[in-house]
């Protein structure tokens, strides 16, 4: 697992407050039932946090899994 | 339940699951009225958008959907909507094309997928549609998608409307919704700055509808100018606000139902019933509670009221 994976899976346990969540790069919101698109939000607001990085509205609407996720973050703090 | 309702929700489901839940609210409030509304609207969007109509639409409306709670949250954080001039929602939205076309489409759906938009719509047919007097002329400020006045061409066969907006995206996409509802012929699509208080005919309408633009604008009491000038005195008009709800271009914060009601008053329309909804769930320790409002008014037809 990577990295960017480990540290995200601990931010999905903690805004979901499931320790059982095991994430994947193929985990989408049908996997997780809480996660809607309140929920969502909040969780991209605690990675941005987590990752001292910032998104915009366009990014975090369209991500489809946790890879696009992973791909996201890793982008922004390269950049 | 229908099969395009079914197929809504399927696709949903499949492609856009962050967003079933508030979906599935909607129509368990009231589930013979969601599939009747949703079987209309899905019926028109069918024919107006062709290939793809549904897949296409449901991506706007998840868009649009989160990007509203994203910017609530912004703005939660801010204290302030993002924007406060019509020149920065202009840039970012307005005079974007493609931006704007999903951006209607996505709109047209929330009037009967997000729960508290569905109540709006009820209260649109009960209280302000099923009074109107026969043969009705209705002027629609700033028509967006066209759903409503659509709507209300398809529940009053004997009215008629005239619809005015800014953006040419707007004026095509509401034709095309009332081709496919076959109220064409009573309905006529300007591009227009309704705002242009010279340029509207006085008390020409018997009734109005405007619905979600009050918060867009940067002086408001504008658009109540031109709403008491074009109802004819005892005309009816229905009109919708954002409050405390954030959207990129949203630029007039609008705190306390009593201020839309105020700005009503101030130019010559008596208030005889309002509606304020929120949604059923908003952000987790949410400071701001965003609703939307509806008025019914009439232009006052007496000295002193």
């Amino acid at each position: 697992m990577s990295d960017t994976l480990a540290r995200l899976t601990e931010v999905f346990h903690d805004v979901f407050d499931d320790d059982d969540i095991v994430l994947t790069r193929d985990t989408t919101a049908a996997d997780i039932e809480a996660w809607d698109s309140l929920m969502h939000v909040t969780l991209m607001l605690r990675v941005e946090g987590a990752f001292k990085v910032r998104f915009n509205a366009g990014d975090v609407t369209g991500l489809k899994n946790v890879g696009q996720l992973v791909d996201l973050i890793t982008a922004r703090t390269k950049g | 339940m229908s099969a395009l309702v079914e197929r809504l929700i399927a696709d949903v489901a499949a492609r856009h699951p962050r967003n079933l839940r508030g979906v599935q609210e909607a129509r368990e409030l009231d589930p013979a009225r969601f599939d009747a509304t949703a079987e209309r609207y899905l019926g028109w969007l069918q024919q107006a958008r062709g290939e793809g109509w549904l897949e296409r639409s449901v991506d706007a409306f998840a868009q649009f959907s989160g990007e509203v709670i994203y910017e609530q949250a912004r703005y939660e954080a801010a204290g302030r909507y993002l924007h406060t001039s019509f020149a920065e929602a202009h840039d970012e939205v307005y005079s974007q094309t493609h931006v704007m076309d999903d951006y209607l489409w996505g709109v047209y759906l929330t009037n009967f997928l997000w729960s508290h938009h569905m109540d709006i719509m009820r209260f649109f047919q009960d209280r302000f549609l099923a009074p109107l007097p026969n043969g009705a002329h209705l002027v629609e400020i700033a028509p967006g998608h066209g759903g409503w006045g659509v709507w209300a061409l398809h529940a009053r066969p004997d009215a008629t409307l005239e619809g005015y907006d800014i953006s040419p995206s707007s004026i095509a996409i509401a034709s095309s919704i009332a081709k496919a509802a076959g109220v064409d012929a009573r309905a006529t699509y300007t591009l227009r700055n309704a705002l242009d208080l010279a340029a509207m005919p006085e008390a020409s309408a018997d009734a109005l509808i405007c619905s979600f633009l009050v918060e867009h604008l940067e002086q408001p009491e504008l658009l109540f100018a031109v709403i008491g000038r074009i109802l004819k005195p005892g005309g009816t008009a229905f009109i919708t606000g954002a409050l405390t709800a954030a959207q990129i271009d949203h630029i007039y914060e609008f705190r306390r139902e009593s201020e839309l009601v105020l700005l009503a008053e101030a130019h010559g329309l008596r208030v005889r019933e309002t509606l304020s909804v929120a949604p059923r769930r908003i952000l987790p320790k949410a400071k701001l509670l965003p609703r939307s409002m509806a008025m019914a008014v009439t232009r006052r037809a007496h000295d002193d009221w």
